[in-house]
């Protein structure tokens, strides 16, 4: 409010330098590092390049042709399998999240019901099938042999829901209305640590023969990211006022005429948002895509990671250059809907 | 045109009764006003109507056909909301074709009832236009031409003139009325001003914690109040309620109050008889006169009997000031024209209309008895009678 | 207490201008109003005032202080706001002595003061009731009482009653009136209803996109407006206003309508006035509906005949609308149980000294 002196204000203005370099300095390096040949990537000369000193193409070469091919995993040649694979199950897993999750957050938003103690019944289901259905699957798994080591897993997946557990009914004991609580419990699906779940997952994935599928994936990306996709619609939707869908079916709409005519125009910035937001988490999934591919359907992460090994040594180059290729889908898709984004950002001031 | 009927009509939210018992009957081409403070249950009374919730007791019958189960849609009502609820991303001219377009209408047809509608309305030149881009009356307007375009068989008002500023919203009265009686259609008008449901009503239906209090034209709503509650939704500043001891001493019977009496005339009396009748059980009654049946004046005038008070404070409006009086016990507001000029704390003398005076019961607020001729009832200084 | 100075106060934002040259002075101890239109830039004054926006140009004074540059908590302000900000989890009392609580002051006086207050405002017997189970008229008192209780200098209100319902809204005026009375404390009270400025203030300032269009004691502004806007503002229902010319007669000054016959004879000193003016030939005059009387016959020639055209019945009074000339219409208040028939032909008079002429090209009042 009132001016400060001179040297505060050009304090201020060197720390916001500070913290920008160290937020843009690794991806600066991945960039450069991208361009610069072996030569300048590699440790072993001992010497760091600030900027390539001999700009080249040759790392893009290097992850997407074929010949160097025998320096990589599971008879991968090169990467253009695994962008292929992480673009469609990345835009399946989302597609899949949005469908069921924006029919969902309507739901909770607009009607109402008094749950009561309807969550509480849903986690304790969710701890029923845990115990009753999955552990008894494992433990035969596990008993034949087909598992080793299955008092670990087994320790985990209990520890796991333990804390979800806990951690799920304290807050949803502070969040009291009676739908948020219900939505809450939705939201509870994402308290499990990934890998309690991913484990038991990929069990039962390989007993369905979904392993290494592009709809294996995509089943559990959905999933996984349907409990965001709920939240973050049902606050669009409870943003747009619900006499607007009564008024359209006043008007002669019927209820689900009133959600594709009315609601979900409106709601189309926040879809936009929602669906960017949800397509990154799928993209940069790394953990859950590397237990559930093995050789057909590897994502891009999961081909990074085969890009550091005994056999070919640390391919930083080729590295970065995949990683800079990776940066670009969510780039475009984030610029193709940001007319959509600052919609959804402004939506708020032709309501009223 | 449809007459709408709602017989036992009982809705709850939870352990909230939002309307109870509820029983109107709404005729053909009538302007029917639904007036009540926030919260009354008005606004689910015509959501009840139109269909978006259902009601837990009772039946609503539209021209004699039991509704209770027809989905919105097929009750063939329009409804405009509060908020007006105009479809944002939609042009006017779709907004207002939007309930046509449901019904399938053919869009040769539909751009002509669109551009008939508009011309009424005066909405021609905004069809292009999305409502954001609108003031507040022509939103309105664009609100009135979409419940206007399919001819329903009734129409349902939230509230649609709350949220615009004093001068529009008195335009708006007028041509809303004048709308109404060239269309003779069926208009349910819900409201929270007075003034709205006694300018423009044919019948006013006064709702309090959702019951209906009194259902009966502007006038008699306004000069036969059913209760205490009638009286102070009714008229502002809202009637003044005076308790006063009822007292019965030698044949004669006396209402007093801390600041003035009465005296009831004659055991002939309706009032008598009513207030015998009660006795010993009523001990009190109130008392009710408008701010307006009252009149001051600076000094004891000789012709009519008057009673000593106090100006507590006046509040100018201009055309009228109304004056905060403490009579005895209470603060009772009167309204006196702006010309006569009274100082805070200054003496002055009060005397009612004794023609337009209502004596009501204490305990349940319902009117006893309303004069109706100076005579009925006659002053009496406080302290003549013991 | 003090006095509050506002000295060519402009505020922009961005490239709107909120505020435009400002100067206004709100006396020690009075019931201040500033009354306008929603974006009319009162709120942004009020704002001001608090601390709670910077001007971009001019100064504020309290008293003979500047206080531009001191903080909002530094300023001894205190504020009453739409949203009554209530502590539900406390009782009344507490809610009421928060201010003295955590000004370090002892139990006792705490006491002392709420009791008060509590008294001033009718909250006594509910002081040991939790806040929160309020009605909204009284969680409303219990916010003015917690802002009265610091005695701060400068009382602000903005917008407070505009949540009650219609009958406690009549009642609170009286006693936020009565209350500044007996307290003496200077307030500022923002609002859009002309109804609550006129009743509480001693001084109204009206403004409208930013500027001040006229700062006056309740009875000047309405009966003396200096402009179309201020006199359409005020009043309800509004004034009426009939677009006319200047014509000069055998010596007679009249003003006659637009579009329809209708004639005013004019006085010496009006006519005088008008003969000057340039834009004489582009006139409005206004007259409020509650200073035109209807008659039934012609029994003087200076009355003006219209046409009935639909009732609006108030039980206290009737609205009645009638059709002047070709498309002018006009409204009188008459009688309640005025109960003429549309169609009716009725005479018009009008009180003279409330006839108001306006320049209907720079809309201020010709005098």
């Amino acid at each position: 409010m009132n001016q400060r002196p001179t040297w505060q204000i050009v304090l201020r203005y060197v720390l916001v330098l500070i913290v920008v370099g160290l937020f843009t300095f690794p991806t600066y390096w991945m960039v450069s590092m991208a361009f610069k040949p072996k030569i300048e990537w590699s440790t072993a000369h001992g010497t760091i390049y600030w900027t390539p000193q001999d700009p080249t193409l040759e790392n893009f070469e290097t992850v997407l042709t074929e010949y160097r091919g025998k320096f990589f995993r599971a008879n991968q040649s090169s990467a253009l399998p695994s962008i292929r694979s992480s673009i469609i199950v990345s835009i399946g897993g989302t597609l899949f999240a949005l469908l069921i999750g924006t029919l969902a957050a309507y739901g909770l938003s607009r009607f109402s019901v008094d749950t009561g103690d309807l969550p509480w019944y849903i986690a304790l289901g969710r701890l029923a099938l845990l115990i009753l259905v999955l552990l008894p699957f494992m433990v035969l798994w596990a008993w034949l042999g087909i598992i080793r080591y299955w008092y670990g897993i087994l320790s985990f997946t209990l520890l796991g829901i333990g804390a979800d557990h806990l951690i799920g009914r304290l807050l949803a004991l502070y969040y009291r209305g009676p739908t948020d609580s219900l939505a809450f419990s939705i939201l509870q699906l994402r308290m499990f640590p990934p890998m309690a779940i991913v484990i038991p997952v990929m069990i039962m994935w390989s007993a369905f023969k979904l392993i290494d599928t592009w709809y294996g994936l995509v089943a559990v990306y959905g999933v996984v990211t349907f409990p965001f996709v709920v939240w973050l619609m049902k606050s669009f939707f409870d943003e747009i006022p619900r006499e607007l869908d009564e008024a359209a079916i006043v008007d002669g709409a019927s209820n689900w005429g009133a959600f594709f005519k009315v609601v979900l125009p409106l709601a189309k910035g926040g879809l936009a948002s929602t669906a960017l937001f949800v397509f990154i988490l799928n993209w940069s999934d790394f953990l859950v895509a590397l237990l559930l591919t093995t050789r057909d359907w590897p994502t891009i992460p999961v081909f990074l990671n085969s890009l550091v090994s005994s056999e070919i040594g640390a391919q930083h180059g080729p590295k970065a250059a995949l990683g800079l290729l990776a940066v670009i889908p969510p780039v475009v898709f984030g610029i193709l809907i940001q007319r959509y984004l600052v919609r959804g950002l402004t939506f708020g001031a032709i309501k009223r | 045109m449809a007459n709408i009927r709602l017989e036992n009509v009982t809705k709850c939210f939870g352990r909230v009764t939002a309307l109870q018992s509820v029983n109107l009957e709404i005729h053909h081409g009538e302007f029917f006003c639904v007036l009540g403070p926030p919260g009354a249950g008005k606004t689910t009374l015509l959501r009840l109507i139109v269909g978006l919730e259902k009601p837990d007791e009772g039946n609503i019958y539209i021209d004699d056909e039991r509704v209770n189960e027809v989905h919105p849609r097929d009750r063939d009502i329009a409804m405009i909301f509060q908020n007006l609820a105009l479809y944002p991303d939609k042009r006017v001219f779709d907004n207002i074709a939007f309930p046509l377009r449901e019904r399938g209408m053919p869009a040769e047809e539909i751009k002509a009832r669109v551009a008939q509608v508009a011309r009424m309305l005066h909405i021609e030149h905004l069809l292009e236009r999305k409502p954001g881009k609108l003031s507040g009356g022509e939103r309105q307007r664009v609100a009135i031409a979409r419940a206007l375009v399919r001819t329903p068989r009734a129409y349902l008002m939230d509230e649609p003139l709350a949220n615009l500023d004093a001068l529009l919203r008195l335009e708006m009265r007028i041509e809303l009325k004048r709308l109404q009686e060239q269309l003779e259609e069926t208009l349910v008008y819900v409201t929270s001003d007075q003034v709205e449901a006694m300018s423009m009503a044919d019948r006013i239906a006064v709702l309090y914690k959702g019951v209906v209090q009194q259902c009966d034209t502007p006038d008699n709503v306004y000069n036969l109040p059913a209760n205490r509650r009638v009286a102070t939704i009714v008229g502002s500043p809202p009637m003044n309620f005076l308790t006063c001891q009822v007292q019965r001493t030698d044949g004669q019977l006396h209402l007093v109050h801390s600041g003035f009496g009465f005296q009831v005339i004659g055991s002939d009396h309706p009032l008598w008889d009513c207030l015998c009748r009660a006795l010993p059980a009523v001990q009190e009654v109130l008392v009710g006169v408008r701010p307006e049946d009252i009149r001051l004046y600076p000094e004891q005038p000789t012709d009519i009997i008057a009673f000593p008070a106090r100006v507590a404070v006046s509040e100018p409006l201009g055309a009228e000031t109304i004056v905060d009086v403490q009579l005895g016990r209470d603060i009772i507001k009167v309204i006196t024209p702006p010309t006569q000029y009274f100082d805070e704390k200054q003496p002055v003398w009060v005397a009612f209309d004794m023609a337009k005076v209502h004596v009501m019961d204490a305990q349940t607020g319902a009117r006893i008895y309303t004069t109706g001729a100076p005579e009925q009832l006659q002053c009496i200084l406080p302290g003549t009678c013991a | 207490m003090a006095s509050v100075r506002l000295e060519n106060l402009r505020k922009e934002f961005g490239s709107v201008v909120a505020v435009k040259e400002l100067t206004l002075h709100f006396p020690d101890g009075k019931f201040a109003a500033i009354l306008g239109p929603s974006g009319c830039g009162k709120t942004t004054t009020m704002n001001m005032i608090a601390g709670l926006e910077t001007p971009t140009r001019g100064s504020i004074y309290f008293d003979d202080r500047r206080m531009n540059d001191v903080p909002p908590g530094k300023r001894d302000v205190g504020f009453v706001f739409q949203n009554y900000a209530i502590f539900t989890h406390m009782t009344v009392a507490e809610n009421i002595g928060f201010g003295l609580k955590i000004r370090g002051v002892d139990e006792a006086t705490i006491r002392r003061e709420v009791g008060k207050i509590a008294e001033l405002l009718e909250l006594t017997d509910m002081l040991h009731v939790n806040a929160g189970r309020l009605s909204v008229n009284d969680m409303q008192k219990v916010a003015l009482g917690r802002s009265m209780i610091v005695k701060p200098r400068i009382f602000l209100l903005d917008e407070p009653f505009s949540n009650l319902d219609a009958a406690f809204r009549a009642y609170m005026r009286g006693e936020l009136k009565r209350i500044q009375r007996e307290i003496g404390q200077t307030m500022i009270y923002v609002t859009h209803d002309q109804v609550e400025a006129m009743s509480m203030a001693d001084h109204i300032a009206v403004m409208d996109f930013g500027v001040l269009q006229q700062f006056g004691t309740p009875d000047e502004i309405y009966n003396q407006p200096v402009n179309l806007f201020v006199a359409n503002f005020i009043g309800s229902p509004n004034m009426n206003f009939i677009p006319c010319y200047f014509r000069s007669e055998d010596g007679r000054g009249y003003l006659v309508q637009k579009h329809g016959s209708a004639r005013i004879l004019l006085d010496d000193r009006r006519r005088q006035l008008l003969e000057r003016h340039p834009g004489n030939q582009d006139l409005i005059w206004g007259a409020r509906p509650e200073h035109l009387t209807l008659h039934a016959e012609p029994s003087r020639p200076e009355y003006l005949q219209a046409t009935v055209r639909f009732l609006e019945p108030l039980g206290s009074k009737t609205v009645v609308h009638l059709e002047l000339g070709d498309q002018d219409t006009i409204k009188v208040i008459a009688h309640p149980s005025y109960r003429e028939k549309a169609g009716t032909t009725q005479w018009i008079e009008i009180n003279p000294k409330y006839l108001h002429v306006f320049d209907a090209k720079t809309g201020f009042v010709v005098r």
